[in-house]
């Protein structure tokens, strides 16, 4: 349902907009929305980048197959709809830390998980001050139901200190796991691990049917595929993530596809 | 064997804008535009329906932070306003095109809808919609449930107890303020659900709620009646299965009802088509370029050639895509039945919103449903009704799913607003840390703990999360988390500091003024 008309309407109505702003705020606002345009450009060339990607990110909003979220949209229209957000206020308002040694996951989807985590200043500034300080990494470690650590069920992330965030790229889908913050002292066999932040345990959603499904009878599997379960990418059999990111070392064995 | 039963659900939402502060602000124009496209116009749907003596059955969603808006005075007054300038519009266009033979009939649409507003919000209704709502509640016709508090994406606070718990809680209260009466059931924000909602939501007694097919169907064990029944879990909490092939048809932008070309185009508007100068006064106060709701160009398909927008084609389209739902329907239910137990269910969620707003025809959509009904082997029926009729289902606990892009939580955790999480968070262990260390307060420190768990709850609104992903109002919606964590965050000092802002606090209460009947204790640690 794109409209071009809506979208050439709206890139009129945004030069109006960015017609009234000076070069200063132009640039501003470019950097808001993150273009990284060389300095001294003149005003015309700004406003161009500046409105070619407001066009790029419109379209791609509109062909997404987000349906639930186009629909939601709709219910927003009084609003900015597709025109320029003028107001250069990206300083955070809020402090993004809270001066503690902690670490938190959330899972996103079978194959990704969230992991935001922090230093307390005394943590951290012992660190800074410390010029062989152990670097750090995420030590992500499959559990059992139990929260019992797996058998090499752990695999490692290195983070900088700046780090206060990352998204893990997960082994595959339906387990449970959790995320340690850790600093490392020498390497290989003799390094001393030393563990920061211990986080909660989270379990990444399935994308695979339950075992047993086999023991459903035809009449069952008739009414699965009546409810369209043939359209929903849903497998029979737990994958690898074939997208993951393997870091070295920690191969993983190649799983079957559909 | 019984014939096929068709469950319509609405989830009627909008989340928390109110600014007194300011003597108009633009985001409040998404309640009034919901008012006078979806809601005012349900409500005269069920009034003809009833009239008629046609039957109809309808689960409905009223989100407690949309009937705080409805039952808000300085909304109701500035809702009135906006329809006075409504009005003005299309009275100035019906003077502009009133006797254009083509145009002149669209206007004229629009007139007798905001007349038609008008004459209901403040005559028949008093402002009271919700006591609208009520009317047919109390009636049987549809069954009100209520939804999150704020509407949080609950998935991702599973982990919080205190937080699920604070945002189902909340919710009951504001249910039974407004509506007098428990909910029966409990609509999951974004169709958001994580298995340890099963327990969540029935320790406040829900019975049921709705989650995706590929939820369902994810589930252990897998159900064996598809998506034709619902499955019980463990707890006992009955989940209903979205049926998916009925939301592709109406959901869908591109292949759905809502996309044939003779229906109203939404996107183009006059107020990006006619000049600033004749727009201005029916502006904000910028005078910036908004949607104003009065669109004259049909669909056409996608090209900027747009055909002038027909209402009578429209109507006659909009009673040939109902019939057709209801064919499509039939014949699911009848490929299903020899296979079932029970009469197959079909049970179809939707945002509300969708209806008028969304899709200017959809209102006629339902209507037409309703009424062609009988002619096709389909019952419609409330959800409490089929769980009355059929109390037992397949044990089964569904996987964590969503109705968003992915099925999972990619919407609500992205680049654009993983950074909300961390204060959410932090501002729900915060909270949970005030209910244990002052549980028996009065007076002034019970206000400020009030106020506290009120801005926490606010700081938790899925929405907030969903604009910033979109790229739309995403400055407005940040702002909103931040003030709602910044509040917080002064309501926490003065408590650990002994020192209290009582006219600033007083201000808050004010302004933030939902959830009256909050008590902090909500968010005592759940052991």
């Amino acid at each position: 349902m794109t409209s071009p008309l809506f979208l050439s309407q709206n890139a009129s109505v945004n030069s109006e907009k960015l017609d009234s702003l000076s070069l200063e705020a132009l640039y501003a606002l470019a950097d808001k929305m993150g273009l990284d345009l060389p300095t001294g450009l003149e005003r015309l060339f700004v406003m161009e980048e500046i409105l070619d990607a407001l066009a790029e990110d419109s379209e791609d909003r509109r062909s997404s197959s987000d349906e639930a979220l186009l629909v939601e949209e709709k219910k927003y229209s009084g609003s900015e709809s597709d025109s320029l957000d003028l107001r250069i206020d990206d300083s955070p308002q809020l402090e993004r830390r809270y001066n503690e040694t902690m670490i938190r996951a959330l899972v996103r989807d079978p194959s990704w998980a969230f992991a935001y985590w922090d230093l307390s200043d005394a943590e951290k500034s012992s660190m800074l001050g410390d010029e062989s300080a152990p670097p750090l990494f995420l030590r992500i470690i499959e559990v059992d139901r139990e929260g019992g650590e797996l058998k090499h069920g752990h695999f490692d992330i290195p983070v900088s200190l700046e780090d206060l965030q990352w998204y893990i790229n997960l082994p595959r889908s339906g387990i449970r796991f959790r995320i340690d913050l850790c600093s490392r002292r020498g390497v290989a066999a003799g390094s001393r691990i030393r563990i920061l932040a211990r986080s909660n345990l989270v379990d990444s959603p399935r994308q695979e049917l339950r075992p047993g499904t086999e023991g459903i009878d035809r009449a069952g599997l008739r009414l699965l595929q009546l409810s369209g379960i043939g359209d929903m990418r849903i497998h029979t059999q737990i994958l690898d993530n074939p997208i993951r990111i393997t870091p070295p070392g920690m191969e993983l064995q190649p799983g079957d596809s559909d | 064997m019984a014939k096929g039963q068709l469950a319509l659900v609405l989830n009627a939402h909008l989340p928390f804008v109110r600014h007194p502060e300011h003597p108009r602000f633009l985001e409040e124009r998404w309640l009034f535009e919901a008012l006078s496209e979806t809601y005012l116009p349900l409500l005269r749907l069920f009034r003809r329906l009833e009239a008629d003596a046609v039957p109809f059955r309808l689960t409905m969603t009223v989100s407690p932070t949309l009937a705080s808006m409805l039952g808000d005075k300085l909304l109701g007054e500035r809702y009135a306003a906006y329809l006075e300038t409504q009005l003005r519009l299309a009275s100035a266009e019906e003077e502009r095109l009133g006797s254009d033979p083509v145009f002149g009939p669209v206007v004229r649409l629009y007139s007798a809808l905001y007349r038609e507003d008008r004459e209901d919000f403040e005559t028949l209704y008093g402002r009271d919609v919700l006591g609208g709502l009520d009317f047919f509640y109390k009636k049987g016709r549809i069954d009100l449930i209520t939804t999150g508090a704020t509407h949080a994406f609950l998935p991702l606070y599973a982990d919080s107890p205190e937080a699920v718990s604070a945002q189902i809680e909340a919710a009951m209260v504001a249910h039974r303020r407004a509506f007098g009466k428990h909910p029966a059931g409990f609509w999951l924000p974004q169709l958001g659900w994580h298995p340890m909602l099963a327990d969540a939501l029935r320790a406040y007694n829900v019975q049921y709620t709705v989650v995706t097919t590929r939820g369902a169907l994810l589930g252990s064990p897998t159900p064996h009646r598809g998506s034709f029944a619902p499955v019980q879990c463990p707890s006992g909490l009955t989940v209903f299965v979205r049926d998916a092939a009925a939301t592709k048809a109406v959901w869908s932008e591109s292949e759905g009802y809502p996309a044939d070309p003779v229906y109203r185009d939404f996107y183009r508007d006059i107020g990006f088509d006619l000049p600033l100068e004749y727009l201005a006064p029916y502006l904000e106060e910028d005078r910036a370029r908004i949607f104003t709701g009065l669109k004259y160009w049909a669909i056409t398909g996608s090209t900027a050639d747009k055909q002038p927008y027909d209402p009578a084609a429209a109507l006659v389209r909009v009673r040939e895509h109902a019939a057709n739902f209801l064919a499509e329907r039939s014949a699911a239910a009848e490929r299903a039945a020899p296979h079932m137990d029970r009469a197959p269910l079909m049970v179809c969620p939707y945002d509300a919103e969708l209806f008028g707003h969304g899709w200017f025809e959809g209102i006629h959509w339902l209507e037409s449903l309703f009424r062609q009904a009988e002619e096709f082997p389909l019952g419609i029926v409330s959800l409490s009704e089929y769980l009355r009729a059929y109390p037992e289902s397949q044990v089964s606990m569904p996987e964590f799913s969503s109705w968003g892009d992915g099925g999972y939580a990619e919407v609500w955790l992205d680049g654009s607003n993983d950074w909300t999480y961390r204060h959410t968070f932090k501002a729900v262990e915060r909270m949970t840390e005030l209910a244990e260390r002052f549980p028996d307060e009065s007076g002034l420190r019970e206000r400020i703990l009030n106020q506290a768990g009120r801005e926490v709850v606010l700081s938790m609104c899925s929405d907030w999360s969903l604009l910033m992903r979109a790229g739309k109002a995403s400055s407005f919606a940040r702002r909103q988390v931040e003030d709602s964590i910044s509040n917080f965050g002064k309501l926490y000092d003065m408590l650990c500091s002994n020192t209290v802002g009582t006219e600033w606090l007083t201000r808050l209460e004010k302004r933030n003024n939902i959830f009256p009947d909050l008590n902090y204790r909500i968010f005592r640690k759940k052991r």
